[in-house]
């Protein structure tokens, strides 16, 4: 059903495309056909459908400006419900449809699955936003435009210990493969920056009730809380964290990049930190582009996740453009060559394992939205595994 | 101080099960249904009242919205659903059910959106009192007083009014209540009207206290619902009711100190297993 609906809104975007740059010359026997996976619905739907606009974004920004190598680009999205059972039958369908590359804008676990099936049936394959380590491992076809999880943890490491200076730190950590891998990164990197993790709370991705973790929070009373979530966990949790009279400085990471986080959380999301890849106040042409026609199209701000899969889109079109079509093992190694492409979230050069490698953005609440802060420039420490 | 948070803390949490499960324990002890469209009652509540109170600006408008409607569609559930499915094994209306709570789901997706909707203004959640260093706000105060309100009022009506009494007499043998000039119809209509809107408005208040309303919102006490009619004795409404508040004091203790090993929810299962190995027939079996 999703599957017609978007053909129906891409026929539609496909005309009007054509017929403003090419004059009709393009039609659909020939478009590059990009699958993508999404939770449309299920519990992390709102994140499914800012990927799935951030992606069509992508697909009509490339169309109208005469396509992808002069073909024009049509998304095959199937619903994954976010959940490891159901990407599988998605990346099935997906390649039924003869689709020769695909993009997950999906969760970890969901693409981790998805990965396997994309890997063993030889289709390059890019992790839009999904952070877990194991995802790229799964074999030389995936790629992430993304950070790993850790690498965003050790970032939060080094922003708490180094740049805010503070030393005794509570971690609030999601209980999923996005919490857990933050909080390894984190961890890891907490001696070297002086931060003491005086106590780790975890709760599960249905909680929206934080009354018990506020109360471990005031008794331990720590300098500052590192907190991994999505929006829908994180605006509770940050709301309730200052309810309970918590007024400890809030660290998050990219889960709360969306101004849902703050349209839940209003005043309490007021100074609270994030690491993310999105810079608002960017001046970057291709991220001020990015910005503005992604809350035209819409009609809410932009967040990490359309960001993301609209990179992944564009990456994965250079590719095939740079690879004269959508031969898998000629796109896999175009893919792996990409250097310094520019995109709505930085510049992006794969390394061996296929793991993206650039600076991590920090921005912060302010006067209800997210603003820049700092800037994280430290290539040894952020550098991804490459095996 | 701090175990005397998580015991205040887990006993407004279990007051907001009670409101859910009185509902849940009432259907099941009336027609022996397992009604788990209750928690899509439950969100359709709390959309009631965030559309209302972001239409109007008004909170306390949002309260008699959610409420209202709540107690018009449970009706209408038994009346659409249930009563057509009466002469069938419970099973067939177990299934029906878990289909109604998923098209609800899905509806309040596609109609209000997969991002949920925030109140716009939430004075009550941002007004708190320090009671002796445990900060509450009033959405948490509200939870626990109209469950304490609610339980009375509701104890008082099934002993002491006629038709309280009659919804006694049917539950405990509908046959012999019905040749007393009993209408046992009647009696489910006013079930499913008084139970639905508890769980309305127990969906307006966990709806305020996350300052968010979400499609998804039910699925969580849908199935703990379940978990706690059984640990209190199915159809046993005192059981419930304790059950909940155990259940809610258990999973404020079990956040922080098995956080590790076990998450929330199945903290809540490890109780119920543990229980059912013990007591096979819940916490508080009824006699019948």
């Amino acid at each position: 059903m999703y599957h017609s609906h978007h053909s129906a809104s891409l026929v539609k975007g496909l005309f009007l495309a054509s017929a403003v740059a090419l004059g009709g010359v393009a039609s659909a026997a020939d478009a590059l056909r990009i699958g993508f996976h999404a939770p449309l619905t299920g519990f992390a739907a709102g994140d499914g459908k800012s990927s799935s606009l951030g992606a069509e974004l992508a697909a009509e920004q490339i169309n109208a400006a005469g396509g992808c190598d002069g073909r024009m680009v049509e998304l095959v999205i199937y619903d994954d419900q976010a959940k490891a059972d159901q990407a599988i039958p998605a990346a099935n369908k997906i390649l039924g449809e003869g689709v020769k590359v695909a993009i997950s804008g999906s969760y970890s676990g969901a693409t981790r699955a998805a990965a396997g099936v994309f890997q063993k049936a030889g289709i390059p394959f890019i992790s839009a936003y999904a952070i877990h380590p194991d995802i790229t491992r799964t074999g030389d076809h995936v790629f992430r435009t993304s950070f790993m999880g850790e690498v965003q943890g050790r970032a939060g490491a080094k922003f708490v210990g180094e740049m805010l200076g503070h030393q005794r730190v509570v971690m609030i950590t999601l209980n999923n493969d996005f919490g857990q891998s933050l909080a390894t990164g984190f961890r890891e990197k907490a001696d070297d920056f002086g931060v003491e993790v005086v106590s780790e709370y975890s709760y599960s991705i249905k909680d929206r009730q934080f009354g018990s973790i506020v109360a471990g929070v005031k008794r331990d009373a720590p300098d500052a809380i590192y907190a991994s979530g999505y929006f829908f966990t994180a605006g509770p949790l940050v709301s309730q964290l200052r309810a309970g009279g918590v007024e400890a400085p809030i660290i998050g990471q990219e889960g709360y990049d969306t101004q849902h986080f703050i349209d839940i959380a209003k005043a309490a999301a007021e100074g609270v930190m994030i690491t993310t890849s999105l810079d608002r106040d960017s001046e970057d042409p291709e991220m001020r582009a990015f910005i503005d026609a992604f809350e035209t199209k819409a009609g809410f701000p932009a967040d990490m996740v359309a960001a993301a899969t609209h990179t992944a889109v564009r990456v994965m079109c250079d590719a095939v453009a740079r690879a004269g079509g959508e031969d898998p093992s000629a796109v896999r190694e175009a893919l792996a060559a990409t250097k310094d492409f520019a995109t709505a979230t930085g510049r992006v050069s794969f390394n061996a394992l296929g793991e993206i490698m650039k600076d991590v953005e920090i921005q912060i609440v302010k006067d209800g939205a997210y603003r820049h802060f700092a800037r994280i420039h430290d290539p040894e420490l952020l550098a991804p595994p490459s095996e | 101080m701090f175990h005397l948070e998580l015991l205040v803390v887990g006993l407004i949490w279990g007051a907001m099960y009670a409101m859910m499960a009185l509902g849940l324990t009432l259907v099941y002890g009336l027609l022996r249904i397992l009604h788990v469209a209750h928690a899509g009652v439950f969100a359709l509540g709390a959309y009631a009242g965030v559309l209302t109170a972001n239409a109007t600006g008004s909170l306390w408008l949002a309260v008699p919205a959610a409420i209202g409607v709540s107690a018009a569609v449970g009706p209408l559930i038994y009346r659409f659903i249930y009563a057509p499915m009466l002469s069938r094994p419970p099973y067939v209306a177990l299934i029906a059910s878990i289909g109604l709570f998923i098209a609800m789901e899905d509806g309040f997706r596609l109609l209000f959106g997969p991002y949920g909707l925030p109140f716009d203004h939430n004075p009550w959640f941002v007004t708190t009192y320090d009671l002796g260093g445990i900060h509450l706000n009033a959405v948490q105060i509200a939870m626990a007083v109209s469950t304490l309100v609610l339980a009375a009022a509701f104890g008082a009506f099934v002993s002491a009014t006629r038709i309280g009494v009659a919804w006694r007499a049917t539950v405990s043998d509908p046959q012999m209540a019905q040749s007393f000039g009993i209408d046992p119809v009647r009696v489910r209509y006013l079930n499913f009207a008084i139970g639905s809107a508890m769980a309305g408005a127990a969906g307006l208040l966990v709806g305020l206290l996350n300052n968010l309303v979400e499609p998804g919102m039910g699925a969580v006490v849908s199935y703990k619902g379940l978990a706690i009619i059984v640990l209190g004795g199915l159809g046993n409404v005192p059981g419930a009711v304790v059950a909940s508040l155990l259940l809610g004091v258990v999973e404020s203790f079990g956040t922080v100190y098995l956080s590790a090993v076990l998450d929330r929810d199945a903290i809540a299962f490890a109780v119920l297993i543990a229980v059912l190995l013990i007591r096979p027939r819940g916490l508080f079996a009824s006699a019948r």
